[in-house]
């Protein structure tokens, strides 16, 4: 096989490096700078998938990404674009969707039996009974996949980055180039962004004269230009997968998403040509204009065998003439129109000795029984009124390019709320109602000529420059767009049908009819109903002819009918690529490297981690008990560093207190501590925490660990509005704490060196002290944390390390153990402490949760307190209790129901087995008459069994907070 | 022989025209202190530390010590050749509207040097940092990686450097972040 | 992703800031019947139109005030609360001090 390549044939391969890969498992030779389709092309393979549905062999249409007929599958990823894909050395690719080989697919019978699987088939077929469609899933599925995931490959290293830019100019075709160089020489930065390995888009392929070279010529001047431009940044192989709201594109280029940051998009994105529709127009062999000239401009492949045009336009004789002039047998071109635009093109056509058919279709493309392939076309005539006559030629020819109109690639405008329109009378399409900041130029804004395009590309810089406030002299240029591309009607029913619309999804010109029959008019509704549009290609060849079947079924034209919704992405991206490096922040403590050095088995407590408990998983129920009983009868040490800290300082700070919280704190004592509930303008419990009054002015206030954030918003908020004097800090991360707990942590914090009487009567429960430890300075409250004898040390985080190992070694001769959350959580519902957003909810108020005494009545004012109010003056709907079990075989899980005369009232928040009481115990919220200490309550836990728990009175363990107060 | 091929194209590598290595560096342990508050600005005058006239601006206050503004009543004071001696402890505050700042606790500091700085960093932050458009002296409380924090355009030993700071709590991740953003530019 | 202009810290991420509801005057909360308590708490204006709204950028901790248009959702001007809230409020004492 040989391949031509010259200075304007072949243009990207590089013959003297071959690379070998395997398609099928056969091996394929292709050259460097290849594409998998070119190089299968070239060894004459044109089967390179099976359609989705029917399993119809199918080939190239486009070259150029844009289709769905060129997916293939590596052992590691599926639905790889062939035509996209280099050529590299040692790649294993093959086929997809297909039983058998790819070359005779077994469930290519689907195909004969296409009669019986009409639109919506599957909708209709497999869902009744109901369900059927378990049943009938895989096995659809199987028939209808899109490739195999292999799942056992490593997710690949992606990545994101911002890319920021003045003026994004999405295209690197001659409009794009012109318009970049314009918006860059007018001193604004820019960034181009091209799909194809190389800028130059159509200049690269198309002959727009017939001296190619000089083509080529301007084009690297271009080029030249572009990259020799300090004001621009290109990216190629990168695709702008979508716009976002203020100029936000994600670009993909390889492994990194590029999250971009324009001020004025410039879309010179140009457009999709479109196929006529007419039987058997997926053979294999059946392709664009376009794609014949990539194919061999590009990639210097020349079909072997003879090659007809369909031309709807002018541009179509192009094509004809320079894969005649490469060697190409050109055996005739068949014209949908009495005469070309351009007189002269018949004339050329006929001296090159290709026989013109004018006011001709091709009513059907024929293979060889078999052979999967294109092997002779069927020419009819075409009469005045649209309707198809009499056989005119059979044309023998081994591919057929058609050229009858092209689509602006109009996604990324419409996505950003720009109107596509289409003249129906002069099958012109124009693109209005641009957002702010937006731009087109070149065939995207119908505009196809060299010349014209020049201008209109500058005059799109223009307007991009001057939305910048960057100064303009030039006027604008007249534009002169007299090209006509667009064939008002390119399609050809046969009685037979097998004219696909839609190659991806398999549908046939009556599937989009019939669909407006069964009453689906609006284009959306038809796009749901038969699937048109929906699959890899998004529609991009699909859209058009169905909005013209469904504008004339129905009567109307096409900007009537519109378009179907274009949304992101443009192209399917890998998932991976929006993961990017997968951040997920979690807080660490200041004691983080000790827990771990002490075997503490992190978990995350909301955005931190803490130790669930100290030891080896599979002693975990020993390890924790074993923290639980330290603490009880002898010491523990816990790093309470997650609990959020606030600090309320300056003259307002008592009135700031007292309208942020329930109490009162005007009176309270300085160096005194107090609970803290907070509500929110609903009346519901938000946060709750501990309140020390270190002076007349300064408070220093603890909030939950998730809820800290919110209240310190809460309070910068309301302080916004009501402007008094203080200041109010959050030092979550200043200041960390530890909590010294146990009957014998007086004496560890003595032995720690704390410069403070620590006597009872010097330092009794609720008190707030300052000391330093060994020198540190500390924040000390005396708080019933676990309901024992217990310090709360709060010292600057980046000495909290030394205190621990302070305390540690102080208490070593009393066995002073670390304990964990899970340690924490059961010697707080021992003492039946609540935990705000665990035993409350979104609407519990204070006086479900027996919170009622923790409420100033007297206060002018605090947030909630009106709600309340109204709260309390109704009826108790569900109150919280506490509970017991005494059979621990049957112990109920957080969220299980409480039920009462068979209807829920209530649920269970918080449940444990007690090991310090032997049995089970838990909060849960009941109906106001089980409230008393005494009632039975009935628990439904799994699998609907019912279990009687005891209501009992809180705290659980030690009911008069004697050894907290020690 | 690698299997990507749908991932075939490398990522563009941001670091092509810029040379030398970026550092980051810990100045954790350098001194830094902050005033909040209505009396704040006059409080500065009273150290002899000019303070910058606009919020998010950093100066030179003298030929060391540098002072940041994040409102038009927040400053921080950066002495990058100090070592700490002394923690916040929040109570010596003044009636009159100054209020002392936890950041040598609260905060972490990352010195971040070299050529391809801002490009690692558009890895990692939505705000545009470079020079042209984030120039010596400019400041941006934004975020990284998800993550709050403080970005400074200044310069340490006549270097051009970002000063980052982090929450204390998430320094850790983000140092590791940084580090893995930073690896395509070691060549 | 929208951009959206802070007061304080310029044109950002809209993914930098935190909503914080529409703004609303609070009624006198001893003279307003259960009904317009309600009200104020539970309601927020669904007509089409300018609404203003409290926006927080998280980085920086500072809140200020957003004009957006509820159909279009189009930005229409930032500005700092000041311009709104400029005085101080005072709740009436009670009788009790606690």
């Amino acid at each position: 096989m040989t391949r031509l390549k010259n200075d304007c044939f072949g243009q990207w391969i590089d013959t003297t490096q071959p690379k070998k890969f395997t398609f099928e498992g056969n091996v394929i030779e292709g050259f460097d700078g290849d594409s998998v389709a070119s190089a299968l092309l070239a060894h004459q393979v044109w089967v390179q998938s099976r359609s989705f549905k029917y399993h119809r062999p199918r080939g190239p249409l486009t070259l150029s990404g844009q289709d769905a007929n060129t997916l293939v599958q590596s052992p590691k990823t599926p639905n790889l674009l062939a035509d996209r894909v280099p050529v590299e050395e040692g790649l294993q690719l093959s086929g997809q969707n297909y039983s058998g080989w790819l070359g005779f697919d077994l469930s290519r019978t689907l195909d004969w039996f296409g009669r019986f699987l009409p639109v919506g088939f599957y909708y209709k077929a497999f869902f009744k009974p109901r369900g059927m469609w378990a049943l009938w899933e895989p096995i659809v599925r199987r028939a209808a996949g899109l490739g195999i995931s292999n799942l056992s490959v490593k997710a690949d290293y992606t990545d994101k980055a911002y890319l920021f830019c003045d003026v994004a100019v999405i295209g690197g075709g001659p409009a794009g180039l012109h318009a970049a160089l314009k918006v860059a020489d007018g001193g604004a930065d820019v960034l181009l962004v091209e799909q194809d390995p190389s800028l130059g888009g159509s200049l690269n392929y198309h002959a727009f004269s017939s001296d190619l070279k000089e083509t080529q010529r301007q084009r690297d001047a271009l080029i030249r230009n572009v990259f020799e431009h300090p004001n621009i940044k290109v990216l190629q192989s990168a695709t702008c997968n979508a716009w976002f709201g203020d100029h936000y594109l994600p670009v993909l280029q390889g492994h990194r998403l590029f999250k971009v940051r324009a001020k004025q998009t410039l879309l010179a994105t140009g457009s999709s040509e479109q196929h006529a529709i007419f039987r058997n127009n997926d053979l294999p062999g059946v392709v664009m204009c376009s794609a014949i000239d990539r194919l061999s401009r590009l990639y210097g492949v020349i079909p072997e065998r003879p090659l007809a045009v369909l031309a709807g336009n002018d541009l179509a004789y192009s094509t004809a003439f320079s894969s005649h002039d490469a060697g190409a047998t050109v055996v005739a071109i068949i014209d949908l129109r009495a005469q070309c635009d351009d007189q002269t093109l018949r004339a050329e056509a006929e001296a090159r000795g290709i026989q013109v058919y004018a006011q001709c279709v091709v009513y059907e493309a024929r293979s060889e029984w078999g052979a999967h392939r294109l092997s002779r076309v069927d020419v009819h005539g075409l009469h005045h009124d649209s309707g198809v006559g009499q056989k005119v030629a059979s044309i023998d020819c081994g591919v057929l390019a058609m050229s009858v109109g092209y689509m602006p690639a109009y996604q990324l405008a419409c996505q950003a709320g720009a109107l596509l329109q289409y003249d129906d009378a002069n099958a012109q399409f124009s693109i209005s109602n641009l957002p702010k900041g937006m731009h087109i130029a070149g065939s995207i804004n119908s505009v196809f000529t060299l010349s014209a395009l020049e201008c209109d590309a500058r005059n799109a810089a223009r307007a991009a420059l001057r939305a910048l406030d960057i100064a303009v002299a030039e006027r604008d240029e007249a534009v002169d767009c007299r090209a006509s591309v667009n064939h008002p009607w390119p399609f050809v029913k046969h009685p037979k049908g097998r004219e696909f619309v839609d190659f991806d999804e398999d549908l046939q010109i009556k599937d989009i009819v019939n669909a407006t029959r069964m009453g689906y008019r609006d284009i959306q509704l038809v796009k749901r109903f038969s699937t048109v549009g929906m699959g890899p290609s998004q529609g991009r060849h699909s859209a058009l002819p169905t909005a013209r079947l469904v504008a004339k079924a129905t009567n109307r034209s096409v900007t009537q009918t519109g378009v179907t919704t274009a949304r992101p992405p443009l192209t399917p991206e890998p998932l991976g690529l929006l993961a990017g490096r997968r951040f997920h922040p979690l807080r660490r403590t200041a004691l983080h490297h000790r827990h771990l050095a002490l075997n503490g088995q992190m978990i995350p407590a909301g955005s931190w981690q803490r130790p669930a408990y100290y030891g080896q998983p599979a002693d975990r129920r020993s390890a924790i008990d074993a923290e639980v009983t330290a603490v009880r009868t002898g010491v523990g040490l816990i790093d309470v560093s997650t609990l959020g800290g606030i600090d309320l300082r300056g003259p307002d700070a008592p009135e700031f207190m007292n309208r942020l919280y329930t109490f009162g704190f005007v009176k309270q004592p300085v160096g005194k501590t107090r609970y803290a509930v907070m509500t929110n303008e609903q009346g519901v419990v938000s946060d709750d925490g501990v309140a020390a009054r270190l002076s007349e002015h300064h408070y220093y206030v603890t909030a939950t660990t998730t809820g800290v954030d919110q209240v310190y918003r809460d309070m910068l908020k309301w302080n916004a509005q009501w402007r008094l004097d203080l200041d109010i800090a959050n030092v979550t991360s200043a200041l960390s704490a530890v909590n010294l707990a146990g009957p014998l942590s007086r004496e560890v914090l003595r032995q720690a060196e704390c410069d403070l009487d620590l006597s009872p009567e010097q330092f009794p429960y609720l008190a707030y002290r300052e000391a330093t430890i060994g020198g540190i300075p500390t924040r000390l409250m005396r708080v019933g944390f676990v309901g024992e004898l217990g310090y709360e040390l709060h010292v600057p985080s980046p000495l909290v390390g030394e205190l621990w190992d302070r305390l540690m070694t102080a208490g070593h001769a009393h066995s002073i153990r670390p304990f964990g959350v899970e340690a924490q959580r059961l010697l707080r519902l021992e003492k039946g402490h609540i935990i705000v957003g665990q035993d409350t909810d979104g609407m519990t108020h204070p006086n479900e949760v027996a919170l009622r005494w923790a409420i100033a009545q007297h206060k002018p004012f605090y947030v909630g307190g009106r709600s309340v109010e109204i709260l309390s003056s109704r009826p108790l709907e569900r109150q919280l209790v506490g509970f017991e079990l005494t059979d621990v075989s049957t112990q109920p899980m957080e969220g299980h129901l409480v039920i009462r005369e068979g209807e829920i009232v209530g649920s269970v928040t918080s449940c444990e087995f007690s090991p310090t009481l032997q049995k089970i115990i838990g909060l849960a919220y009941v109906h106001p008459e089980d409230a008393a200490a005494g009632s039975q309550i009935v628990i439904r836990i799994e699998s609907g069994v019912c279990a009687q728990a005891r209501v009992v009175k809180t705290p659980f363990y030690d009911p008069d907070n004697a050894r907290q107060s020690l | 022989m690698s299997d990507d091929a749908g991932l075939r194209t490398p990522p563009t590598r941001l670091s092509s025209d810029y040379g030398g290595a970026i550092s980051i560096q810990d100045k954790t342990h350098k001194r830094r202190s902050g005033v909040r508050g209505i009396g704040a600005s006059s409080w500065l005058k009273q150290q002899d530390l000019s303070a910058p006239d606009t919020p998010n601006r950093i100066i030179l206050a003298d030929n060391k010590t540098w002072v940041m503004s994040l409102s038009n009543r927040e400053y921080w004071v950066l002495e990058p050749h100090e070592d700490a001696d002394t923690f916040p402890t929040g109570r010596d505050f003044s009636e009159d509207g100054v209020y002392p700042l936890f950041c040598q606790s609260s905060h972490r500091w990352f010195v971040i040097a070299g050529e391809a700085k801002a490009q690692m960093m558009a890895k990692l932050c939505g705000v545009d940092l470079r020079s042209e458009n984030f120039e010596s002296g400019a400041v941006a409380q934004t975020q990284l990686a998800l993550v709050n924090c403080i970005i400074a355009r200044h310069t340490i030993d006549d270097e051009d450097v970002f000063s980052v700071f982090i929450d204390q709590s998430l320094a850790e991740y983000t140092l590791e972040v940084l580090l893995d953003a930073r690896q395509e530019f070691l060549s | 992703m929208k951009i959206m202009n802070c007061p304080l810290n310029g044109p950002r991420n809209i993914s930098e800031f935190v909503y914080g509801g529409q703004v609303k005057t609070m009624p006198d909360h001893r003279l307003s019947s259960d009904s317009a308590w309600a009200e104020y708490v539970f309601y927020e204006k669904t007509e089409i139109g300018l609404v203003l709204e409290w926006w927080l950028h998280s980085p920086s901790s500072y809140w200020f005030i957003a004009e957006r248009h509820n159909g279009s959702d189009e930005i229409t001007r930032t500005f700092a609360p000041e311009a709104i809230f400029c005085d101080r409020v005072d709740f009436k004492t009670s009788e009790v001090p606690v």
